[in-house]
């Protein structure tokens, strides 16, 4: 598990450990092993005090620490390995990372007198009378007039129907589905508006369940939908995985 | 077209880094020709004293600052914002990958003693790092490198420019081992 509170300035056990031995301005290649081991057991003893979660890898230094502490207290053979080498080691090459960042730091505090801008966003050209909507200033007979004319646009006739009245459905999603799927199959991609224009009227409800089914195509199926141009033709190819 | 015009108004409208690529693509010139005249172009903006933009390369991106000198102005004309400088851990594991890129998250966290998967995650969401590969090793461990954004957030134009590490330890270990 991550400890993801940091206790008190230490990132981790080789930084407190580094803390304490600059605090003592101590040589790092003769570390006294049971003095440091000392104020590190205290300084995580004053973690816990203060409620602190004292994460895992400050306790397993703990335990290497008296390791290495009992090895000193052992006599030591000739050209045997001096059990702080391992330690001193690691604590040296975090120190070169731990400087290099402070380094890197001030690079960073550099940059800031550079201003950049952020990217432009792309307004429509003039020559479309549409302007640009944002989408918490549009209401719902705005988007419904988009609607209209995008249609008017693409010359697609709905058919009005002359009473409201409930009626079962006509066309499914699934068989929409299957319907594109077969397409592709037989010509590799297939263009939304070329379906459209197949029928002989196009009803709310196909142009619905259609657009419901390439929705549903891309989430299941894996396929690719994209528009070259703003209000273009939508095409669905197959992607990846069929 | 005068190429050089066109590639200013497209940094300018990008804002952010625009990679060379990009730019070879719109304007189907070879990326290495287009390299030549940036370059050209980072010299005149710098050059001229008149000007008060630069344009920065950081990898295979270039962008359009403003100049070092004149940020006492618009720190006066502009708001203050908030400080996007990284923590300390996230500056400790950025360093490590920077300096012994590709490597693994395992190496991370040996070299600085904690579990680093938050940091890194951090760091990727940041797009400061990227997955690079994987390892051929029991386990197939991913390694991580650092990207062009990495570059842009410390003002470095290649990795090559990073500050160089003191070979300290290297005499420093021998002496040990002759001591112990």
């Amino acid at each position: 598990m991550d400890y993801s509170v940091n206790i008190n300035v230490f990132q981790g056990p080789f930084e407190l450990l580094y803390h304490l031995i600059e605090k003592k301005e101590i040589d790092i290649y003769d570390i006294p092993i049971s003095e440091i081991t000392d104020q590190y057991l205290e300084y995580l003893e004053e973690m816990m005090q203060f409620n602190m979660n004292v994460a895992s890898e400050f306790i397993l230094m703990a335990a290497s620490l008296i390791e290495i502490k009992s090895q000193m207290l052992l006599p030591q053979k000739e050209k045997e390995e001096d059990p702080r080498q391992e330690l001193v080691a690691q604590l040296l090459e975090y120190k070169i990372f731990k400087d290099l960042s402070e380094e890197l730091k001030k690079y960073e505090e550099e940059t800031t007198y550079y201003i950049t801008k952020p990217r432009e966003e792309m307004a429509l050209t003039s020559d479309s009378k549409t302007e640009q909507l944002f989408l918490n200033e549009i209401n719902v007979y705005e988007l419904y007039n988009v609607y209209l004319s995008l249609l008017k646009k693409q010359n697609f006739k709905i058919a009005q129907k002359e009473k409201d009245k409930i009626y079962r459905e006509n066309y499914r999603v699934r068989d929409c589905m299957e319907e594109v799927l077969k397409k592709i199959k037989k010509s590799g991609k297939v263009s939304l508006f070329d379906t459209f224009k197949e029928k002989p009227y196009i009803s709310k409800e196909y142009v619905i369940t259609l657009f419901l089914a390439l929705l549903e195509l891309t989430n299941n199926r894996g396929m690719k939908i994209y528009q070259d141009k703003l209000y273009g033709d939508i095409i669905i190819s197959p992607g990846e995985k069929i | 077209m005068n190429l050089k015009s066109v590639l200013e108004s497209l940094m300018f409208a990008w804002g952010e880094p625009l990679s060379i690529n990009e730019m070879s693509k719109i304007l189907e010139i070879p990326v290495k020709s287009l390299a030549a005249v940036l370059d050209e172009m980072i010299s005149e903006f710098r050059d001229n004293e008149d000007r008060g933009l630069l344009i920065q390369r950081f990898g295979n991106s270039y962008q359009l600052t403003t100049k070092r000198e004149n940020y006492e102005y618009i720190q006066s004309l502009l708001e203050n914002t908030v400080n996007k400088s990284l923590s300390t851990a996230a500056m400790e594991t950025l360093s490590i990958i920077a300096y012994k890129q590709p490597v693994t998250k395992v190496e991370i966290e040996r070299i600085r003693g904690v579990k680093c998967s938050q940091v890194v995650k951090g760091l990727l969401d940041k797009g400061l790092i990227k997955e690079t590969g994987r390892l051929d090793k029991p386990g197939r461990p991913v390694v991580y490198s650092t990207t062009d954004e990495f570059l842009r957030h410390f003002g470095l134009t290649s990795i090559d420019e990073l500050p160089a590490i003191e070979d300290e330890k290297d005499d420093k270990e021998t002496e040990l081992q002759s001591t112990v």
